[in-house]
């Protein structure tokens, strides 16, 4: 071919060739979180509302072992209505969801799915931006409006820090206490059975209305609460597939 | 009435234009300090939430972007459809993009909570998401903004008489003008109706979670660009005799913007009138923020009344349409109600607090208003648009309907390069 290259010509490369870059990067993008195949954990937790009684330790204790500015709850207590005239809750952290909307829309993927399920944020990596807290169904992403560098006012008496606190100007939100997991099965425990491997909320529960484990382990104690109970999840209507489980009121398991 | 101003100024010991500089100068000088302040301080001097996280910045931002759309759209027209004609508006189109875009990046310097990781979208890729896209697109389209905007830089006096041979060079770019606007075509027809996309795959904001989000955007974008430029243009040859414009030629593509708002329109009221019907939660609450709650006289007056009925029929009838200061009216009007659409687009879905507890049927409201810094700094950001633009058309001749036969006659004389200077 002698002739320069023409108008239409050039068009038509262009075309092709942007066409298939982003095919083949499309296609080689990981789907989602569902490699749950060889043995693979996946982490979940399973909230009882017969047995949560409001007192929000979980949320204290969630402000302390990941040293997060007393503005900002990970863990948060509602009030969900009313059963038999008493009050129900519901306590709601990230919901780990299997299609989380937040990692999709992450400009930078500072939102990731973990290889055990969890949707954690690289702090390092984040813009902060808050397209993902547009995107969260959950209201479960906190961004760092101001900086914190003062003492944090529930440390040492809810627990000590684990984890680097957050720079201003990221978003942040519950990572399951993915510390507390990694730190725990190097030490050869299991999380949801030793407290030292389980998220601090769990652990810190009086009620045990929290329970935290494996979904891939049929012995684990998730795996047991989700196949003798009704439960549900938040907004399933939008199929985020969240991994926090609810387990309805029941007037008469609720405790005096 | 405005050459009646003109006599006023004329009769002050300084002359409008240092006026205009000094009053630019002031706005920018107070953002300057909004910014240091916002840079060294946070977010949190912003009256943003984390339920109405983005707010009066994004809103710059998205209309900066749309409005300069004229760019590549007449650029489309010029360079790949033919319409030769229209070169001059296509030249003052492209300069308007560059500050655009210019200003567009300014604004989300504010806005994100780290500035100093802007470039992550660069080398951090998530090609799933609509913003990184849209980064990605707009980046590169400034570059070719940028290289389109060169011929107009090589005008310059200074650069001329100084670096002949920088100036040539710079002049030469515009041989491949057909190229860049290709490139230029393709990268924002993406970009911008992604930049509705951003908001339209979004399942947890029911009102912004829908397919015509991207139409809308990518038309009203083309719409407001242009009539900024056609706008831009008229007001610039009223109040200085440094910008020259051929009246009949803004006329014809006032006529184009006329029959774009006719479509704009069809798809807005088809956009608003289906969701009128059943309730749908959030998005049903969305809609009647627009329709009778605080964004009402935004929707009815600014964006649907004033910013789109009013000069689709000004621009339409032959006698406001030919008369310039109805035309410039009706040009003006269009860009309000691109911004309103933008501002009311983003609103409308932060305000709305979706319930996610089971059973629970209501909806909450956030609110929102700019806190003074947000105004102050993004008063700057307009005004440092303003003041591009004004020196542009002193100093570049970016509004100069009898330039292009010069322009084009350069490029042509690139030809015999053998014959010695």
């Amino acid at each position: 071919m002698s002739r320069p290259l023409g108008r239409r010509d050039f068009l038509k490369v262009t075309a092709v060739g942007a066409t298939a870059a982003t095919a083949t990067r499309v296609m080689r993008r990981a789907k989602a979180s569902d490699n749950s195949a060889a043995g693979g954990r996946r982490w979940a937790m399973v909230i009882d509302q017969s047995k949560c009684i409001g007192c929000g330790y979980c949320t204290l204790a969630c402000q302390a072992h990941n040293d997060s500015n007393p503005e900002i709850q990970w863990n948060r207590v509602l009030v969900a209505g009313e059963v038999a005239g008493r009050t129900i809750y519901l306590p709601r952290p990230c919901m780990h969801c299997a299609k989380a909307p937040c990692v999709d829309v992450c400009p930078v993927k500072a939102s990731y799915y973990r290889d055990d399920g969890i949707v954690m944020m690289d702090y390092d990596r984040c813009i902060g931006c808050r397209y993902c807290e547009t995107a969260c169904p959950y209201e479960a992403r906190s961004f760092n409006w101001k900086e914190f560098d003062g003492p944090n006012p529930v440390v040492p008496k809810w627990g000590q820090p684990e984890v680097e606190r957050r720079p201003r100007g990221v978003v942040e939100k519950c990572s399951f206490c993915h510390q507390r997991i990694d730190r725990g099965l190097s030490l050869g425990l299991e999380p949801g059975v030793d407290a030292d491997a389980t998220p601090a909320c769990c652990v810190v529960c009086p009620t045990g209305a929290r329970v935290f484990g494996d979904l891939n382990d049929p012995e684990s104690e998730v795996s047991g609460l989700l196949s003798n109970n009704v439960t549900y999840r938040l907004r399933d209507d939008l199929g985020t597939e969240p991994r926090v489980y609810y387990i309805n009121a029941d007037p008469t398991k609720m405790e005096e | 009435m405005v050459r009646q101003l003109k006599l006023k100024l004329s009769n002050l010991p300084i002359s409008p234009w240092t006026l205009w500089l000094a009053f630019l100068g002031v706005l920018l000088l107070a953002a300057l300090l909004a910014g240091v302040l916002v840079f060294w301080q946070g977010l949190w001097l912003t009256n943003l939430t984390d339920r109405v996280p983005w707010g009066l910045w994004i809103t710059i931002d998205l209309s900066s972007i749309a409005l300069s759309a004229g760019a590549f759209s007449l650029c489309a027209a010029v360079y790949l459809i033919g319409l030769k004609r229209y070169e001059p508006i296509a030249r003052t189109a492209t300069f308007v993009g560059l500050i655009g875009y210019t200003m567009a990046m300014l604004s989300l310097l504010l806005d994100i909570g780290r500035p100093d990781r802007f470039w992550h979208a660069l080398i951090y890729w998530n090609e799933h998401s609509l913003l990184w896209e849209v980064t990605m697109c707009v980046m590169l389209y400034l570059a070719v903004l940028m290289l389109e905007s060169m011929p107009i830089f090589a005008r310059m006096g200074w650069l001329k008489k100084r670096y002949p041979i920088v100036s040539e060079k710079m002049g030469r770019v515009h041989h491949y003008a057909p190229y860049l606007a290709i490139a230029g075509l393709a990268l924002s027809s993406l970009h911008q109706s992604s930049l509705g996309g951003v908001y339209g795959v979004l399942k947890a904001r029911p009102i912004w979670y829908k397919p015509e989000m991207t139409v809308l955007f990518m038309l009203s974008a083309i719409i407001g660009g242009i009539a900024l430029t056609l706008f831009a243009s008229m007001l610039s040859a009223r109040l200085t005799r440094r910008a020259r414009i051929n009246d009949l030629l803004v006329e014809r593509v006032a006529h184009f913007v006329a029959w774009a708002l006719v479509a704009y329109v069809y798809f807005r009221f088809w956009d608003a009138f289906a969701q009128h019907y059943t309730y749908d939660p959030g998005r049903t609450e969305g809609l009647e923020l627009l329709l009778s709650g605080p964004l009402s006289f935004n929707f009815w007056v600014l964006e649907m009344l004033l910013g789109a009925l009013v000069p689709m029929v000004m621009l339409l009838a032959p006698y406001t349409r030919r008369h310039p200061f109805w035309r410039l009216m009706a040009l003006g009007l269009v860009v309000i109600g691109v911004i309103a659409f933008r501002w009311d687009t983003n609103m409308s879905g932060l305000l709305v607090v979706m319930p996610y507890l089971p059973g629970q049927q209501t909806v909450a409201y956030a609110s929102y208003v700019p806190s003074l810094i947000e105004m102050v700094a993004g008063l700057g950001v307009v005004a440092y648009g303003l003041l591009a633009f004004s020196l542009g058309v002193r100093y570049l001749n970016v509004v100069n309907h009898r330039l292009a036969t010069e322009e084009r006659e350069t490029v042509t004389a690139r030809l015999p390069e053998t014959v010695p200077a």
